[in-house]
C-alpha cells in the first residue's frame, strides 16, 4: 500500500468513526463505539505495516520515542491531577450502592454526569496529540529533519 | 572523491537522506550499528570517520 492510500484509508476510518460515535449515542449504547474505536485502530496499525514507501531509520524512531516520552512527561501529572479531582467528586457523595431496606423515600441527588468526565478526557487528549506534535517539530529540526545542503 | 550522492548512500545503509544530512552537519550521532556500516561501506575504521568529544 503506498502511503497516500494509507491517508485516505485513515480519513475513511476517522469519518466512519465519527458516524458510529453517533449511531451509539443514539442508540445509548456505549460499546457501540469503544468495539468500533479498537476495530479502527487496528486496521489502521495492519494497513500501517504494509506501506511500501514509508522511509524510517533509527533517527525517525529516535524523534518519535523521544516525542512520546516528552509527552507523557508532561501529561501523566495531568492526568492524574483531573483523575484525583473527579475521584474527589465521587467520593464526596454517595456511591450508587443501593442501600439496604428501608429505602430512602427520596434518591440522592444525581452528581455530575459520568459522561462530563469522558469530554474531559477527550479535551485533554486532544491537547496531548497537539503537545505531541510540538515535541514531535521541536526533536525532528534539533535533529535536521529539514535541514537542506547544497547537493 | 567517492563520486557518491547522499541518497544513494542512504539507500545502500537503509537510512533516510535526511538522516546522512543530520550526521554531517553533527546534528544526529549515529548508533553504533550504523557507524560501523558508515565506515565498512568506505572500507575504513570508525575512528577514521567519526570522532568523539567529551560532553557532546
Amino acid at each position: 500500500m503506498k502511503l497516500n492510500s494509507f491517508y485516505l484509508l485513515a480519513g475513511v476510518v476517522g469519518l466512519a468513526e465519527v458516524g458510529i460515535f453517533w449511531m451509539s449515542v443514539v442508540q445509548e449504547n456505549p460499546f457501540l463505539i469503544m468495539v468500533a474505536f479498537i476495530a479502527g485502530v487496528l486496521i489502521l496499525y495492519a494497513a500501517r505495516r504494509t506501506i511500501s514507501d514509508r522511509r524510517e531509520d533509527e533517527r525517525s524512531i529516535l524523534i518519535a520515542q523521544k516525542a512520546g516520552a516528552r509527552t507523557l512527561e508532561v501529561f501523566w501529572i495531568l492526568f492524574f491531577a483531573v483523575n484525583l479531582g473527579v475521584a474527589v467528586i465521587a467520593f464526596s457523595k454517595p456511591l450508587g450502592f443501593r442501600p439496604p431496606p428501608p429505602f430512602p423515600r427520596e434518591f440522592p441527588p444525581e452528581g455530575p454526569h459520568l459522561g462530563y468526565f469522558g469530554i474531559l478526557q477527550m479535551i485533554l487528549l486532544c491537547g496531548m496529540a497537539f503537545l505531541y506534535i510540538g515535541f514531535r517539530v521541536y526533536y525532528a529540526r534539533k535533529y535536521g529533519e529539514w535541514d537542506e545542503d547544497e547537493e | 572523491m567517492h563520486d557518491l550522492t547522499q541518497e544513494a548512500l542512504a539507500q545502500e545503509l537503509g537510512v533516510t537522506r535526511q538522516t546522512i544530512l543530520a550526521i554531517e552537519k553533527g546534528k544526529y550521532d549515529p548508533s553504533i550499528s550504523l557507524a560501523f556500516r558508515i565506515a565498512r561501506r568506505f572500507g575504513v575504521t570508525i575512528e577514521d570517520v567519526f570522532t568523539y568529544e567529551e560532553g557532546s
